[in-house]
């Protein structure tokens, strides 16, 4: 094997690692792709939410044979209290009619059949076995030393798609470590229950999913959400904040702990009654966003997805943005070897204005400013979810007090707690951190 | 937060093929984080529990029930003294739906 010399090596077996590998070994390259996992999918871990646009430019028919648990016809986001949430609710047919925009999936499942296609368009997937590090000839990247295969490979580009934590391009000096402030630690469980259960307790059909977003005490005043996901026959249920934030929680929450509150909110706990256990993962989610993307492009190498830093935590989107770079960074190397030239740093560049010129860094540029702010805003978690819930029990309490009254009340209990230049001051600093 | 939550209980669910006597990870100086950590947030921040801060002020490391998150490194800024490696391919965690 040693001697045999790719076009391209990938490293990773998820999303973005999976559209490059695919994109390339299409076009007729000789792809390498090494997965340190017994299979693609078995290290991945993701909510997840699959949205078909990033995947239809890779694989337009995917949906006949992708295994999909449910498409996505209504959106939640419930802002909590201890024992109460204030939400909002968006439900329309229009989702209901494919092609389907969205999708849960079960990313264990996704991934192998997403290498199966991979491997159909030609290209060589080594399972169980772990890249220990980039090979170099002074500056340029030439291949990757492997725990297995006799070791050294070698390739015109590598595409380091080896997730979040990033270790290859790390260990070679091209970025420092994560910042604990650019990512979260998010924790997630698998609940089986019979489909009939899911479909009644969330009103929804066969095939038909909803999606619960959550934010407020339940982080405990950490920067963070929670979810619950609709699977066909499961439910997930995970909660993540910032690492920084766990870090200096003077409660020194454990995530487990987070997460076990959670289950137990009122509000929740009656959707995932009676649900089986099966699996509980834990994954780091890059979400420095613009500001925290390192340098992806270089002599002999490219990075793409969480290896990047590609989410936008706002839109809570990360695989399509993973996708959309592996593929832009196949058809780099694609257009590279057609032009017969060298894998240099110049040519490679074309990857990082093809990424800029993408929704993924224009969505990420546009919430340059949004980490920022809400590091340093912590009401948005905690005393806002408290004053909207406040305010809505106030207000829909019949008690025999007036209206005026009750309106007057609960205008006090804002102003209390933020002030009028407080609340206008949030209101301008999410304003200008999201337009 | 005061709920007892048994984690052991959670990892018990997962999937593991360990590499045994080839822990992944690895706490460099273990007289830094008795003498020098103040913190020892990865005692409560690892997601397994796989670190433990013992009464005599010492921190014990057991990798078997690790799910790879990469949290005890990054946090571990003060004194950079967890070194963190993935497991040999096809060893460690092993999601069986991720």
């Amino acid at each position: 094997m040693s001697n045999e010399k790719f076009d391209a090596i990938v490293v990773g077996a998820g999303p973005s690692g999976n559209a490059a590998a695919y994109t390339m070994a299409k076009a007729g390259l000789k792809v390498l792709q090494i997965e340190r996992g017994e299979y693609p999918g078995s290290k991945n871990v993701q909510g997840a939410i699959l949205y078909s646009n990033a995947l239809e430019q890779i694989i337009p028919d995917f949906r006949e044979d992708a295994p999909l648990e449910r498409h996505i016809i209504e959106q939640r986001m419930w802002m909590m209290d201890d024992d109460s949430f204030v939400g909002t609710h968006y439900r329309s047919d229009d989702y209901n009619k494919p092609p389907y925009n969205r999708y849960t999936i079960i990313r264990a499942q996704f991934d192998k059949w997403f290498s199966s296609k991979v491997r159909e368009a030609g290209a060589l997937l080594i399972c169980e076995t772990t890249v220990e590090e980039l090979l170099l000839d002074g500056e340029q990247v030439i291949g990757v030393r492997c725990d297995r295969l006799g070791g050294e490979v070698y390739a015109d580009v590598v595409v380091l798609a080896d997730g979040v934590n990033s270790t290859l391009a790390r260990k070679a000096g091209f970025h420092g470590e994560l910042d604990a402030g650019n990512v979260a630690l998010a924790v997630k469980e698998i609940l089986f229950l019979p489909e009939e259960v899911i479909q009644q307790r969330f009103n929804i059909k066969e095939d038909e999913g909803v999606v619960i977003e959550l934010m407020g005490k339940v982080t405990e005043g950490m920067v963070g959400t929670g979810f619950l996901y609709t699977n066909k026959e499961s439910l997930t249920i995970g909660v993540g904040c910032m690492l920084s934030d766990f870090k200096a929680n003077p409660l020194r929450t454990k995530p487990y702990e987070l997460l076990e509150k959670l289950k137990k909110h009122p509000s929740i706990a009656p959707l995932i009654e009676g649900g089986e256990m099966k699996e509980y993962c834990a994954h780091l989610i890059p979400e420095g966003g613009f500001n925290a993307v390192p340098r992806i492009h270089g002599a002999g190498w490219l990075i793409v997805g969480d290896s990047g830093g590609f989410v936008n935590a706002v839109h809570r989107e990360g695989s399509n943005l993973a996708m959309t770079s592996g593929r832009l960074a196949g058809e780099t190397v694609i257009a590279m070897k057609a032009a017969g030239q060298e894998p240099s740093l110049k040519t490679l560049k074309a990857y990082k204005d093809k990424m800029d010129e993408s929704f993924v860094m224009k969505d990420l540029k546009k919430y340059r400013k949004l980490p920022e702010v809400l590091h340093s805003s912590p009401q948005f978690f905690t005393a806002y979810p408290e004053l909207v819930n406040r305010a809505a029990k106030t207000f829909f309490t019949v008690d025999g007090v007036d209206k005026h009254s009750k309106e007057k009340e609960i205008l006090g209990s804002f102003r209390s707690k933020r002030s009028l230049t407080g609340l206008v001051g949030d209101a301008f600093k999410i304003w200008r951190a999201s337009r | 937060m005061s709920t007892a939550v048994n984690v052991e209980e959670k990892l018990f669910q997962n999937r593991y093929k360990v590499d045994h006597g080839r822990p992944h990870i690895q706490i460099k100086q273990p007289e830094v984080c008795a003498n020098e950590c103040q913190s020892q947030a990865c005692t409560y921040i690892c997601p397994a529990a796989c670190y433990k801060a013992e009464g005599n002020g010492t921190v014990t490391l057991i990798t078997d029930g690790c799910l790879e998150c990469g949290s005890c490194r990054v946090i571990c800024t003060e004194h950079t003294n967890v070194a963190w490696e993935y497991p040999r391919g096809g060893h460690g965690i092993l999601f069986k739906f991720g």
